[in-house]
């Protein structure tokens, strides 16, 4: 009787150290340098500076002649999106590109918020900083940072951040936004050495923040940036407030997700599958395996010969604008393949698709941004961020035209403390730049939670 | 009715024993003649439907224009100054340090490649070394397909044979220009009398202009393209692509291929398969693999599986959104270079990766590489090309007829060791069920043809004497 007892105490005490050491799990990260050569011996140079977004003569020139001298190929009869971006809508863009669009007029609207750079572990960082002009008596306001993802960028952002900044609705909290280009990415600088993975971005804009000034903030991302913020929140659960996300591909296939695939159409409820979850995840080999093969041959390539997959796009703007744009449609609505013009300005507009384009362009860093594919996949999906739960509260927007869908079994088994999962009306995979006003919405509701979660 | 009653009573007439015999010589021949029906079922030369296409725009007209035009590769002064006008534009940027060629095509080696291209290669030369042999454009199925047909010099007291090879992605019908010289000679009386063509969509060959055109498209095409040219009788050698669609011909028209000679299969899944993966490293003997084969497959997953993720980005790409893939390819030579280029270093050594200059020019010159990379440039056709991956690759390519038929043909099989996946000889004879020679070739990766032109040469000599003996 008494060895039963101690036998009971110890694998309870047992059982609650390790439960004890998985919630104090923290992701442990090393610095690094990234500039050219070895890291100098002098301090590094940690001023902030303005930065301008500017344009010339020559690069238009530049951009134009190129364009002239395109080689286009038909498209097969009948194929529509079937094949890649369809070449006869393609040469409809291409048109407005070179007769319609005003880059200078872009600029200027890229430039309508505060720019600034400033050098974290070699890397020159860019990011665009935007204060509220009023709060709310008695209140401060939210620091949020916004982190894109690819073929995306900070622009995605613009059309959100005026509705977080100056939200119409008084009841609404205030937010002051931090959106920063991932290095490799637009106007920060790619890293030289190999190994520049989601944990590194993310100890990097850890740093930016601090060097900010701010001690705790929310965090919100989609593609890469759903993980850059989620390796912050495992970096520094105490930092980071709330965290954010539209998109969540499970990093484990746990024995839970696994019953529930099996399971989940004949006993939904066994699994808190809604309607909406049965239709999206079955019939499971179309719908998860079938699709996602369809889809992620981007993923592949960029994946392994990320150097050589960039290497043509780099020369050819009607290229990069192809393969960019060919993202835009078919993560918007997988239907968009049945259409010659493949949907795309059903949800965008053309100067706000070419503008993001023009970032890849001008910076000339699609190569860089391919990179980030083989230096988080390269290694196998066993990295160390991949075993660490998440405890910071999390909300989730479920949008239906996601690229995967995860329902909320599945996110809450990495997201432990999931504050809410909303299923969103309408948008796709750049929901931030689709369906800005829901976006906004969401994160307000967030936010609101956990800052009253807080108080209590 | 009478007779039965008959044997009835004879059988029980008989002594426990007679019975009992008859009975075992019963069961026996059934038995037998179980066994040969199945083993005669086996082996009977099973076809694939030949069946028929149209490729051209719009609609198909009444008759087709069957005659064979000589055709002769030319270039301008424009198109050169097209060229090393976008090369001078080109954008350049620096490969991570210290990374090789495990990214992808290394900028800093592409500068020298580049830099070869712009200022010593001389596009005009190569074009008269093309136009060294004679060239010519048919129309089949709608489409002007282009080939070079050599004869051997002096044909008086040869066995001439009539070989067609096949190429495959990111090559072209100019892989074979060293191997040709060595085949239209006269080895021991026996020569050949060779046809290479371009896959409809590569190089001189138009592109199809309608979904669906695959490798069984292609294989009908070129048996079209043979009988057009007179040959009822006649060798095939492919690899790559030109590996399926030589042996979809084989499969369409048996009576036609003497012989079938591929530097690549393909080889199948199945029990047999797993067993001799799981067996192999331990057992090699009972499952059919000699000592070369496991060093060639195992480490499995490592060697194979692994291997293959690392390599086949570009399958991926291409058989999924191939006018996305080529777009910018087609405006950036410097782009479309670096693309074919990185397969010919990865695919000839996998060393080659961790190399600064990808090991490029160990067994190829840049002048050969380039004039394979001006074949896709001058005529503009990468995404064409890449569209055959997705033609054959896109539904499942196991549920197509051709994966489910064996292949009865005389066959040889050259195994290079630095090819792409190693098929051992025993997984071959699940669907090639003649296979009349195997060679294990001492060096040699994806393209030997333009690698290792004499021992390529030499194997295809020896299997079509073997056959012609036969």
């Amino acid at each position: 009787m008494f060895t039963a007892v101690l036998v009971a105490l110890v694998i309870g005490g047992l059982i609650i150290f390790l439960v004890q050491r998985r919630r104090n799990q923290v992701l442990k990260t090393e610095d690094g340098w990234w500039g050219p050569g070895a890291p100098p011996g002098a301090e590094e140079d940690i001023t902030v500076r303005s930065f301008k977004v500017t344009t010339s003569d020559e690069e238009l020139e530049d951009l134009y002649r190129r364009i002239d001298q395109t080689r286009p190929v038909s498209s097969l009869e009948d194929s529509q999106f079937h094949y890649g971006f369809n070449s006869h809508y393609l040469q409809r863009v291409v048109s407005y590109w070179r007769n319609d669009f005003d880059w200078r007029r872009q600029v200027d609207k890229l430039n309508q918020y505060p720019h600034f750079k400033t050098s974290i572990e070699g890397i020159d960082v860019h990011y665009v900083h935007v204060k509220p002009k009023r709060v709310p008596e008695g209140t401060s306001a939210i620091p949020l940072i916004m982190v894109h993802g690819w073929p995306g960028s900070f622009y995605e952002f613009y059309g959100l951040i005026p509705l977080l900044t100056e939200p119409s609705d008084p009841g609404d909290l205030v937010f002051e936004v931090v959106c920063p280009s991932i290095p490799g990415y637009g106007f920060s600088e790619a890293p030289r050495k190999k190994g520049f993975d989601s944990v590194c971005a993310a100890r990097i804009f850890h740093k930016l923040m601090k060097r900010l000034g701010f001690q705790q903030f929310y965090a919100h991302g989609g593609d890469w940036g759903w993980l850059v913020t989620t390796n912050m929140a495992q970096l520094e659960p105490k930092t980071v407030k709330g965290l954010h996300v539209n998109f969540a591909p499970p990093s484990k296939p746990g024995l839970q997700m696994v019953l529930s695939i099996m399971l989940g159409r004949r006993f939904p409820k066994l699994f808190g599958f809604t309607d909406m979850d049965v239709e999206r995840l079955y019939p499971c080999m179309e719908k998860l395996v079938v699709e996602s093969i369809k889809e992620s041959g981007y993923m592949h390539i960029q994946a392994t010969k990320p150097d050589t997959a960039g290497r043509g796009l780099n020369d050819s703007p009607v290229g990069l604008a192809a393969y960019i744009l060919e993202k835009f449609s078919t993560w918007t609505d997988h239907d968009f393949r049945n259409l010659d013009d493949g949907g795309l300005t059903r949800k965008f507009s053309l100067d706000d698709l070419l503008t993001n384009v023009m970032i890849y362009w001008t910076s000339g860093c699609i190569i860089s941004s391919m990179r980030f594919y083989k230096e988080n996949f390269g290694k196998g999906l066993d990295a160390p961020h991949a075993k660490i739960p998440v405890y910071v509260p999390t909300g989730f927007a479920c949008f239906p035209n996601e690229l995967m869908h995860t329902p909320k079994l599945w996110v809450k088994q990495k997201y432990r403390n999931l504050v809410s999962f909303s299923p969103m009306q309408r948008g796709g995979h750049f929901a931030a730049m689709e369906e800005p006003q829901l976006m906004a919405e969401d994160i307000q509701k967030f936010t609101k939670t956990v800052e009253k979660k807080m108080k209590q | 009715m009478q007779r039965l009653q008959l044997l009835k009573e004879t059988f029980f007439g008989l002594d426990a024993v007679h019975q009992r015999l008859l009975v075992g010589c019963a069961v026996a021949a059934a038995a037998a003649g179980g066994i040969l029906t199945y083993a005669v079922q086996r082996s009977k030369v099973r076809t694939i439907p030949v069946g028929e296409g149209w490729w051209g725009a719009g609609e198909k007209p009444p008759s087709e224009d069957e005659t064979i035009h000589p055709f002769t590769v030319q270039t301008s002064d424009k198109e050169i100054e097209d060229l090393h006008e976008r090369i001078d534009r080109t954008r350049f940027s620096d490969p991570l340090e210290d990374s090789g060629f495990q990214y992808g095509f290394n900028s800093t080696y592409l500068k020298k490649v580049v830099s070869y291209w712009r200022n010593t290669f001389d596009w005009k030369q190569q074009v008269a070394v093309l136009n060294k042999y004679p060239h010519f454009k048919t129309k089949i199925e709608g489409l002007d397909v282009h080939f070079i047909h050599v004869r051997p010099k002096h044909r008086g007291d040869q066995r001439v044979l009539p070989l067609m090879m096949v190429h495959g992605w990111p090559g072209s019908f100019y892989e074979f220009y060293k191997i040709l010289p060595l085949l239209t000679q006269n080895h021991d009386g026996v020569s050949f009398e060779v046809v290479i063509p371009s896959i409809p969509g590569y190089g001189f060959s138009e592109a199809p202009h309608k979904k669906g055109f695959n490798s069984l498209a292609a294989a009908r095409i070129f048996l079209t393209l043979m009988e057009r040219l007179g040959f009822s009788q006649f060798y095939l050698q492919g690899g790559d692509w030109g590996s399926l669609i030589t042996t979809n011909m084989a499969q369409m028209r048996p009576d036609r291929v003497k012989g079938l000679h591929l530097n690549m299969c393909m080889s199948t899944r199945g029990f047999k398969v797993l067993l001799s993966m799981m067996i192999g490293p331990y057992l090699p003997f009972l499952v059919g693999f000699s000592r070369e084969d496991v060093r060639r497959l195992f480490p499995f997953f490592e060697k194979n599986v692994w291997e293959m993720l690392k390599e086949s980005g570009y399958l991926h790409i291409q058989a999924t959104k191939p006018d996305t893939a080529g777009r910018g390819l087609n405006d950036s030579p410097v782009g479309l270079a670096a693309y074919l280029l990185e397969k010919f270093s990865t695919w000839t050594h996998k060393r080659n990766r961790d190399l600064e200059d990808g090991g490029l020019e160990r067994k190829f010159s840049l002048d050969d590489l380039l004039t394979n990379v001006m074949i896709y440039w001058t005529t503009g056709s990468i995404i064409s090309s890449m569209r055959f991956y997705k033609e054959n690759l896109g539904s499942n390519p196991n549920d197509r007829i051709d994966a489910r038929t064996g292949i009865f043909v005389p066959t040889g099989l050259a195994a290079f060791p630095q090819e792409l996946l190693h098929c051992p000889r025993s997984w071959a004879q699940i669907r090639y069920r003649n296979i009349v020679s195997y060679t294990f070739m001492p060096q040699g990766g994806h393209f030997p043809a333009l690698e290792e032109p004499r021992l390529l040469a030499t194997d295809v000599i020896q299997f079509a004497k073997k056959v012609e003996e036969l």
